[in-house]
C-alpha cells in the first residue's frame, strides 16, 4: 500500500523524477572515468562501454518505478482522442445515439420504476391488503349497487372490478380481525377551501377512517395522527396536513400543528402533520389534507352533493375504498378464504330481487404493497410502448457503433501491420483498439446520464401538463442506467474486439502490400462487409418500424386536432370557482356570480363571458328528469349554464332562443337542449314549447322543476373529444336545483386569455378574499390536455423517428463511402475503360437502395404484425393504416437514397489516373 | 588498472537485492560506490552489471527497503545516496537468513563426502 502511493507521488512528479535519473547515470559515468585513470576522452568512453545502452538502462529503471502500464495507457487514450477526433463526424453520431439510446431508456424505465414497481412509502407494505370486488357484469337495474361514487373497471375477461365498498361491508371487514390487525376506509374529497389566517388555499384533502394512519404504521412528523376517537359524529373537528402543505401554509410542521384553521368554513384544529414522502395509498395523489372519514358529513353539510348521513347506512351505495393491515404470518390466501364467505354472505342479503341475486359481487383481495391502482392502470401501456420505443432506438444506436467500429477497423488493416511489423505486441495493439471501442461506449454512457436527467425533467412536464398536482417524482434509476451503459459497452468491446483479434492475426506481409485498388476481395471472404451490410439492413428496418409508429400518432394526434369540437376554442379564459366553500350560502350564490359576470364583461377586451358547472369538454352530469309521454333515456347528460353560453362560447342556435339576463329565479323555468337530445327523444317533433320535468334532490322533492325548451343548440363535444356526442340539455344555474357550487368561468376575450388573468383575480379578490380563483387555463389548454397522452406519443415517437433515421442513414453513408473507398481503384478502370459517371452514380444508388429495400420488406412486414399492439393508442384510423406505412416507406426510401448520393458522386468524381496511379 | 577477472560468477535470480541491502548495512551509499564496493568485496568475483544496479536500486526505493536523498560528494558534486530503511533492514535479516538455508543446502547436496569426512 505504502509503496503504492509511493509511486503515485513519483507519478506526480514525472518530470524531476526523469532529470534526477539522468543526472545519477551521468555521476555514474563520471564516477566510473574518474576511477579508470585514462586520458579524460578515452575514459568517458570506456566508461560509455561499461554501462551499456543508457536509453535502455533509463527505460528500465523506468518500469520499476511501475507506472508502464498507466504511462499505456494514458498514452492509447490520447490516441483514443486523436482517431476519435479524425472521424469527428462519426464519433460524434456514434456517442450521441448511444448516449440517447442510453438516456431515453434510463429516464422512461425511472418512470417505470416510479409508476409500476415502487412500493408504499410506509413500513412494511407488503403486508397490506386491498379489498376489491369483482363481478361477471354490472348493468344499472341488475345489480346491488344502486349508486357509486367512483367507478370499477371492466376487465380483458368481459367482468368487472372495483375497490369501491358500501360503509357496512367496511364495519363487516373490520369484524375480521383474526386475519387483520387494522383494516381502515379511505376516500378522496373534492379539492377543500382551507383558510389558514385568513388567506385561502384550495387543498387536494382525503377522508380516513380512525385506523387508517395505525393501519399504514405512519408516525407523526409532528403533533398526532388522526386515531378511532376522531372518527365519529360529533367528535371535535381535527385535520392532519402533509409536511409538503405545512411548509406552504405554515413555515413548517412544528408551526402548523395547534393551529385553527377553517376548512369550507368550519372551524379545525389541526392535530398533526405526516412525514415527509408519505402521499397517502395512491401515488396518483397527494392529498395537503387528512381528514376523519365522519367529518364529511360536517365539511359538506352545506353541500347539496355532499355525503349525508343516511348514507353510512346504505348497503347499495358504494363509496370508500379499503385497505387492510394482515397479521403476521397471515397471507393473502388465507385472509381471503376467511374474509370472502362473510362479504358473499352480506352481500346477498343486499339484493333485492332476483336478477341481483343472479349476479352478486364477490371478494377479491390483492396486495396493496403498491399502493392504488390509477395510475398504473393509466400509464403502464403507454410506458409499455414507449420502453419498447426507446429500447429500439438503443439497438440501432449499438448497431450504428458496431458498424463503425467494423467500418474503422477495416480501415486500419494497414496500421495494425505497420504496428505489429515494427515489433508491437498482439495484446498491446488489441488493447489500444478496445480502449478506443471502450472510450467511445463510456463517453456515450456519460452523456447519457445527462441525457437521462433532461428527459426526466422533460417527461414529468409532458405528463404532468401543468396540473399542478401532478404527484409523481421518478428518482434516477441508476440499474437501469448501468444496464444501459454496459449494454453499449458490450456493443463497444464485442465489436470493437472482434475485428481487433481478426486484424492483429492478419499476415503482415500481405496487409503490408495491400493498395486501395483490390483489396484482396477474393482472398479473404470478407465477412466484415457483409456483417456491416446486416447491421445497415437492421438498422433501416428498425428506423421504419419508428417511423410507421411517429407516423401512426400523428396521424392519430391530427384526427383528434381536426375534430370539430362544436365551439370556437380560440381566445377562451377559463377558470373555477366555489363561494359556496368559502361559506357563502346557497341562496346569494347565484347572485354573486351573476354581479362577478357583469364586473368581468366590462373588463375592456372581454367580450363575452358566461358560467358552467363544468367545462364542456370535462363535462360529465346527470341528474333525473322526464319528459311527459317519452321513455326515459338514460343517455341524456346535463350541463348547468349561466346567460350568454352559447353567445360567449359561440355555439350556433339551431332554433329558438338562448338562455339569458331574462330568466331570473322565480320566473318561467327554461331549458335549451342540444340537436342531438331533440333528435334522440323528440324525433320528427318541433322541441320547443315542449316540457322536461328535473326530477330535483331526492330529500327536497319540491325542487322538482318543469323546464320549458326555448331553444335547439348545435351539438358541442361533451366530456372528451373522443366520446360520442350525448344528448344534452342545458339548464340556467340561477332557477332553483342544483344550485351553484363550483363554478367554470368562461370569457370569450379580444387577444391572449392569460392576459387577463390578473384584472379577473383582482375582481375576485376584491369581491371576496375568501374565494380563490383555481384551475385556470385557456380552452385550448384544456383541450389539449384531454389528449395530453396523443400528443406525448406524437412528439416522442416523431423525434424518436428522426433519431433513428439519422442514425441509420449514418450507418447506411458509412458503408457506402468506406465500399466506395474500397473500390476507388476498381471505379477508376471502369471509368478509364469508357463508363460514364451517371452510369457510376447509377451502380453505387443501386447497391445503397438495394440494402434499403432489405430493411423495408424486412420493416414493413414486422410493422404490419405490431402495429396492432398499438390499436388502443389510434383514433380515426385502423393499425395497417396505409397512408401512414406509405408515408413512412417514401421517407425512409428518400433517407436512404440521400445518405447514398454524396458517395456515390464522390465515387463518379474519381478520377481514373488518380486512381490508377494510386496502386 | 583494468583487470578483468578469469572467471565472473553469474548472479542468481535476487541476490543481486540481498548483495545491496548488505551493502548498505554499512552505510549510506552511492549506485556507483555499492558496484564498486561488490565488485572489491567479492575478489572481483561479483561484477554487477549498471544494467541492473539501477533498476534494482530503484525497485526496492519504490518497495520502501531503501531511501534515496541527494547529498554531495567528495569531489562536491550532487550524488544520489541510498540509505536502508527500517523495513529494507528487517528485510535484509529474513532475506540474509533464506540465503544461508539456501547455501547450506546446497553445500549439503554438492559436497556430501566432505560432510560426512568431518
Amino acid at each position: 500500500m505504502n509503496s503504492f502511493f509511493r509511486k503515485l507521488s513519483w507519478l506526480a512528479q514525472r518530470r524531476r523524477k526523469d532529470d534526477e535519473l539522468r543526472e545519477e547515470l551521468q555521476f555514474h559515468l563520471d564516477a566510473e572515468a574518474e576511477q579508470q585513470g585514462l586520458p579524460e576522452q578515452e575514459a568517458r568512453y570506456a566508461a560509455r562501454r561499461e554501462l551499456g545502452n543508457l536509453t535502455r538502462l533509463r527505460e528500465e529503471t523506468r518500469s520499476a518505478w511501475g507506472w508502464t502500464t498507466l504511462e499505456q495507457f494514458a498514452q492509447d487514450l490520447r490516441y483514443a482522442f486523436r482517431t476519435m477526433g479524425a472521424n469527428k463526424l462519426f464519433s460524434l453520431l456514434a456517442i450521441l445515439s448511444l448516449a440517447l439510446g442510453i438516456g431515453a431508456n434510463t429516464a422512461i424505465y425511472s418512470f417505470m420504476d416510479a409508476i409500476l414497481l415502487r412500493s408504499l412509502p410506509v413500513s412494511d407494505p407488503g403486508s397490506l391488503a386491498l379489498m376489491n370486488w369483482r363481478a361477471k357484469q354490472v348493468r344499472w337495474g341488475t345489480f346491488v349497487l344502486h349508486s357509486i361514487n367512483g367507478g370499477w373497471y371492466d376487465d380483458p375477461d368481459g367482468g368487472a372490478t372495483s375497490g369501491i365498498f358500501p360503509f357496512p361491508a367496511f364495519e363487516l371487514f373490520q369484524k375480521a380481525d383474526s386475519a387483520f390487525s387494522a383494516v381502515f376506509a379511505y376516500r378522496r374529497a373534492r379539492r377543500l377551501n382551507v383558510a389558514v389566517k385568513g388567506q385561502a388555499y384550495l387543498a387536494s384533502a382525503e377522508y380516513v377512517s380512525g385506523d387508517y394512519f395505525r393501519g399504514l404504521a405512519v408516525p407523526p412528523d409532528a403533533g398526532r395522527l388522526i386515531i378511532p376517537d376522531d372518527d365519529r359524529v360529533g367528535a371535535p373537528p381535527v385535520a392532519v396536513v402533509s409536511f409538503a402543505f405545512s411548509q406552504r401554509s405554515f413555515g413548517g410542521p412544528a408551526n402548523a400543528a395547534g393551529q385553527s384553521v377553517l376548512i369550507n368554513n368550519v372551524p379545525f384544529v389541526i392535530a398533526g402533520v405526516t412525514p415527509p414522502g408519505f402521499f397517502g395509498v395512491d401515488p396518483a395523489a397527494a392529498p395537503d389534507v387528512f381528514l376523519p372519514l365522519h367529518l364529511d358529513l360536517l365539511v359538506e353539510s352545506a353541500s347539496q352533493y355532499g355525503t349525508k348521513a343516511e348514507e353510512y347506512l346504505d348497503k347499495n351505495f358504494y363509496w370508500i375504498e379499503v385497505m387492510g393491515r394482515l397479521r403476521p404470518g397471515v397471507s393473502l390466501t388465507q385472509a381471503q378464504a376467511t374474509l370472502a364467505p362473510a362479504f358473499a354472505n352480506w352481500v346477498a342479503g343486499t339484493a333485492s330481487t332476483d336478477v341481483e341475486r343472479a349476479n352478486l359481487p364477490w371478494l377479491v383481495l390483492k396486495p396493496g404493497a403498491a399502493g392504488l391502482e390509477s395510475l398504473r392502470r393509466r400509464y403502464s401501456r403507454p410506458l409499455y410502448v414507449l420502453m419498447a420505443l426507446v429500447g429500439l432506438i438503443l439497438a440501432i444506436a449499438c448497431a450504428n457503433v458496431a458498424s463503425l467500429l467494423l467500418a474503422r477497423a477495416a480501415a486500419r488493416r494497414r496500421e495494425i501491420a505497420l504496428r505489429l511489423s515494427v515489433g508491437a505486441g498482439r495484446f498491446r495493439v488489441v488493447r489500444q483498439l478496445l480502449t478506443e471501442s471502450v472510450l467511445l461506449a463510456s463517453l456515450g454512457g456519460v452523456v447519457g446520464i445527462g441525457f437521462a436527467v433532461w428527459g426526466m425533467r422533460f417527461l414529468t412536464l409532458l405528463l404532468a401538463n401543468g396540473n399542478a398536482d401532478f404527484t409523481l417524482h421518478a428518482e434516477l434509476n441508476w440499474h437501469v442506467l448501468g444496464v444501459a451503459v454496459a449494454l453499449s459497452l458490450l456493443t463497444g468491446v464485442l465489436f470493437g474486439l472482434a475485428p481487433a483479434v481478426q486484424a492483429t492475426r492478419l499476415d503482415v506481409i500481405s496487409a503490408m502490400k495491400e493498395t486501395r485498388a483490390g483489396q484482396q476481395a477474393a482472398r479473404h471472404p470478407s465477412w466484415r462487409i457483409s456483417l456491416s451490410h446486416v447491421l445497415v439492413v437492421g438498422q433501416i428496418a428498425i428506423s421504419l418500424l419508428m417511423l410507421v409508429a411517429a407516423a401512426l400518432f400523428v396521424r392519430t394526434l391530427t384526427n383528434l386536432q381536426s375534430i370539430d369540437v362544436g365551439f370556437n376554442r380560440e381566445n377562451l379564459l377559463l377558470f373555477n370557482l366555489n363561494a359556496h366553500q368559502a361559506g357563502r350560502q346557497s341562496a346569494e350564490i347565484a347572485g354573486f356570480y351573476g354581479d362577478l359576470l357583469k364586473q368581468f364583461k366590462s373588463i375592456p377586451g372581454v367580450r363575452e363571458a358566461s358560467l358552467s358547472n363544468h367545462s364542456l369538454i370535462n363535462a360529465g352530469f346527470g341528474l333525473g328528469h322526464s319528459i311527459p309521454g317519452k321513455k326515459p333515456n338514460p343517455a341524456d347528460r346535463m350541463l348547468v349554464i349561466g346567460p350568454s353560453f352559447f353567445k360567449t362560447m359561440q355555439i350556433p342556435m339551431v332554433a329558438g332562443r338562448e338562455i339569458d339576463e331574462r330568466d331570473l329565479p322565480g320566473s318561467q323555468p327554461v331549458a335549451v337542449i342540444s340537436e342531438q337530445f331533440a333528435k334522440v327523444n323528440f324525433g320528427s317533433e318541433n322541441p320547443i314549447g315542449r316540457h322536461v320535468i328535473l326530477s330535483g334532490r331526492r330529500d327536497h322533492p319540491e325542487t322538482s322543476r318543469d323546464l320549458l325548451i326555448v331553444g335547439i343548440a348545435t351539438n358541442a363535444r361533451y366530456g372528451g373529444l373522443k366520446r360520442e356526442v350525448p344528448p344534452v340539455l342545458y339548464i340556467p344555474y340561477n332557477q332553483g336545483f342544483p344550485q351553484p357550487e363550483e363554478m367554470v368561468f368562461e370569457l370569450r376575450t379580444a387577444g391572449d386569455p392569460l392576459a387577463y388573468v390578473n384584472t379577473v383575480r383582482e375582481i375576485v379578490r376584491q369581491a371576496d378574499t375568501r374565494v380563490p380563483l383555481s384551475n385556470v387555463r385557456t380552452q385550448v389548454a384544456e383541450i389539449d390536455q384531454t389528449i395530453n397522452q396523443e400528443i406525448i406519443f406524437a412528439e416522442l415517437c416523431t423525434a424518436f423517428a428522426i433519431l433513428a433515421l439519422v442514425i441509420a442513414c449514418v450507418g447506411l453513408y458509412g458503408t457506402v463511402s468506406y465500399n466506395v473507398e474500397r473500390r476507388t481503384g476498381e471505379i477508376g478502370i471502369r471509368m478509364a475503360l469508357g463508363a460514364k459517371r451517371a452510369r457510376v452514380v447509377r451502380m453505387i444508388l443501386v447497391q445503397v437502395l438495394a440494402l434499403a429495400a432489405v430493411g423495408l420488406v424486412i420493416g414493413v412486414s414486422v410493422a404490419f404484425g405490431a402495429s396492432k399492439l398499438v390499436a388502443s393508442f389510434l383514433f380515426g384510423m385502423k393499425p395497417n393504416d396505409p397512408i401512414a406505412i406509405t408515408a413512412a416507406v417514401v421517407i425512409l426510401l428518400a433517407a436512404a437514397a440521400l445518405a447514398g448520393y454524396a458517395p456515390a458522386r464522390r465515387a463518379s468524381r474519381i478520377d481514373p489516373m488518380v486512381a490508377l496511379r494510386h496502386e | 588498472m583494468i583487470q578483468k577477472p578469469a572467471t565472473r560468477v553469474e548472479f542468481l535470480q535476487g541476490t543481486l537485492d540481498l548483495l545491496i541491502l548488505r551493502t548498505l548495512l554499512a552505510g549510506a551509499s552511492h549506485g556507483h560506490a555499492i558496484a564498486k564496493h561488490i565488485q572489491r568485496t567479492s575478489e572481483d568475483l561479483l561484477q554487477v552489471e549498471t544494467g541492473s544496479l539501477y533498476p534494482a536500486l530503484h525497485r526496492l526505493e519504490a518497495k520502501g527497503w531503501i531511501s534515496a536523498s541527494w547529498e554531495l560528494s567528495d569531489k562536491g558534486k550532487r550524488a544520489k545516496c541510498y540509505h536502508l530503511t527500517a523495513l529494507g533492514r528487517k528485510k535484509l535479516v529474513t532475506e540474509q537468513s533464506k540465503w544461508k538455508a539456501f547455501a547450506r543446502a546446497m553445500g549439503l547436496i554438492l559436497n556430501p563426502v566432505i560432510e560426512e569426512g568431518q
